[in-house]
């Protein structure tokens, strides 16, 4: 049983399609990174699947619900999204921001429960955040910013999280602490996780599935091992990309064209 | 937070005292506040029928009605402020201003005939302020589809509209008129009763309350309306709700009152600098802050230059101005 499935959903921007017949299905646990060049309808595709953005055709269920016909609040309850460059308020608390991913469940016109309080208390701690959350959002480091902004997408509590580019501007050690964070919510949370990522070889390490995007439309889906090593991904890239073997982990390195050919 | 609400809360209420008791026609606060309470059914007041007139009649509806303009006025700027992501933004964003302008000139131009005509003034420039949103609204995305940005252009393009046919009906008309308009643009409280107190009442206590209550959407609104979206925000329908309470409370203001300026953008910045950038703290403490700052303004008008008056848009400028940078040097040092 799928918790997410997109069916034969097409975009249509200004007269030409941004995305094209894009079908996707995926089980409860299931971590799915959509790579693809710029231009390729990754954030598209992750904003319609989050049902901040109409379709032209097609549809996404998530648990068997058109999130299209759903309310803001019902949509919430079963998806968190990021999208590539959150707003930070400075001024707010990181505890008032994590606690803005319970808006779903406590409503506009009451207060936070004392189970929304313990959701978001339980979250920083899982987060290493608890120390912080005193601490004006404006203040905090580009990783823990990161953090901070992965909490407020998990105390939604939702089944679904979807996150666009969440590893931008995080140096390399930042950026697989963040991964492997989110790795271990989508096994101890049975998460089903759809990613943007730019970064080929972290793609690979850490989703368990990748939807490959070429000007719209799905061009390789698979495992992760499997799309990787596709023909498809260079002829995406329009570039020669190696896969090397380093101590068991794939890792994509750049060629130039000339020497891929050789 | 508790300590500003409650200082907030008290300097209220000694601001309307002190718009009682202030006067050129001296009444001891001892005889007003025994009066008070002879209304409460405490006691026996203690004034002459002439000192009572003066007190019930004259400045208590006064010092209610600007205690319900300056709250109005400053939660509506504070509203707009957080649901537009503006700091710049004021109650007459999306023309309320220029309407009601539009509307008072043409009733004391037009059907006045350059004659105060307490009727239809104010009718005319509430409609004036409700129909400029409308066009404000309609323009700027259709309503439901329209993006902060959007809408703040639309106001910038309806008030410029809207400003042009005001300046073009004072063109045609005589001297008396214009200085009419002149003074109403700027903002009065010298006209109030206990009528225009009824009139407004209504219309603050309603939008006011929808506007605080809003304080927790707008909170969620600072991240924006894709992710407020995703929160689980229905972000153009709570937008919807809080301009029109503004718009509605604002206008029903301006139109006992005129245009009073200053009290809706200082107001919550002064209070934003004191508990933060929260608007479920922000717009409960404009709320009587407003209220208190406005009835202190109107005070020094009508006493200053006694036994004329000064118009209040002048106090408030002059004395909101020094008190906003003092704020803001005490807090940028740390002193608050």
């Amino acid at each position: 049983m799928s918790v997410l499935e997109v069916a034969n959903v097409t975009v249509n921007v200004g007269g030409s399609d941004v995305l094209r017949d894009v079908s996707l299905q995926l089980g409860e646990g299931t971590w799915c990174t959509v790579i693809g060049p710029n231009g390729a309808g990754k954030t598209t595709l992750v904003e319609s699947m989050a049902g901040v953005r109409s379709v032209t055709t097609g549809v996404v269920h998530v648990d068997s619900h058109d999130i299209l016909s759903l309310s803001e609040r019902e949509r919430a309850r079963l998806i968190a999204f990021v999208p590539q460059n959150p707003i930070v308020p400075p001024g707010m608390s990181v505890r008032d921001y994590v606690t803005l991913g319970r808006t779903s469940h406590h409503g506009l016109l009451r207060a936070p429960s004392r189970a929304d309080r313990q959701a978001v208390a339980a979250t920083l701690e899982r987060l290493d955040l608890a120390r912080f959350v005193d601490r004006d959002v404006a203040t905090l480091s580009g990783g823990e910013r990161q953090r901070m902004i992965l909490a407020r997408a998990l105390a939604q509590s939702t089944p679904v999280l979807i996150l666009d580019e969440p590893i931008t501007g995080l140096d390399v050690r930042h950026q697989i602490d963040l991964l492997t964070l989110l790795r271990r919510e989508v096994r101890e949370c049975s998460l089903t996780v759809i990613a943007t990522l730019h970064d080929l070889t972290l793609a690979g390490q850490f989703a368990d599935r990748l939807l490959l995007l070429r000007a719209g439309a799905v061009v390789a889906d698979g495992p992760s091992r499997e799309v990787i090593r596709s023909k498809e991904l260079s002829e995406s890239y329009e570039m020669g990309l190696r896969v090397v073997d380093v101590d068991g982990a794939d890792v994509v390195v750049p060629v130039s064209n000339s020497s891929a050919t050789t | 937070m508790v300590i500003v609400a409650s200082t907030s809360v008290v300097a209220m209420v000694l601001c309307a005292f002190g718009g009682l008791a202030i006067g050129p026609f001296a009444i001891s606060w001892t005889h007003i506040l025994a009066s008070l309470l002879a209304h409460l059914g405490i006691g026996h007041t203690r004034l002459t029928s002439l000192q009572s007139l003066v007190l019930w009649q004259i400045r208590a509806p006064r010092v209610v009605l600007g205690l319900l303009a300056g709250s109005m006025l400053a939660v509506a700027g504070g509203t707009y402020q957080g649901v537009f992501r503006n700091p710049l933004a004021d109650p007459y964003l999306l023309g309320v201003a220029a309407g009601a302008g539009l509307g008072a000139t043409i009733g004391i131009v037009n059907i006045g005939d350059g004659l105060n005509v307490p009727t239809w003034t104010p009718v005319l420039a509430f409609g004036g302020a409700m129909l400029a949103v409308a066009c404000t609204w309609l323009i700027g995305g259709r309503g439901l589809r329209s993006t902060p940005a959007t809408l703040i252009l639309a106001g910038v393009a309806v008030a410029s509209l809207f400003t042009s046919l005001q300046t073009y009906l004072q063109q045609s008309s005589t001297s008396g008129a214009l200085t009419r308009v002149y003074l109403w643009i700027l903002g009065s409280l010298s006209s109030a009763s206990w009528h225009e107190v009824l009139v407004v009442l209504p219309y603050v206590a309603v939008c006011a309350t929808i506007c605080v209550v809003a304080g927790r959407a707008l909170d969620v609104m600072s991240v924006g309306d894709i992710e407020s979206r995703a929160l689980g925000l229905p972000v153009h329908r709570v937008r919807l709700v809080v301009v029109v309470a503004s718009s509605l409370g604002t206008a029903a203001v301006v139109s006992a009152v005129g245009l009073i300026g200053f009290v809706g953008i200082i107001v919550p910045h002064v209070v934003r600098l004191l508990v933060g950038t929260s608007y479920r703290r922000i717009l409960p403490i404009s709320l009587f802050v407003g209220a208190g700052f406005l009835v202190a303004a109107d005070a020094i008008a009508r006493t200053v230059v006694a036994p004329s008056e000064l118009p209040i848009g002048v106090v408030t400028a002059l004395v909101g101005a020094p008190v906003f940078v003092l704020v803001l040097t005490l807090r940028r040092n740390r002193v608050l």
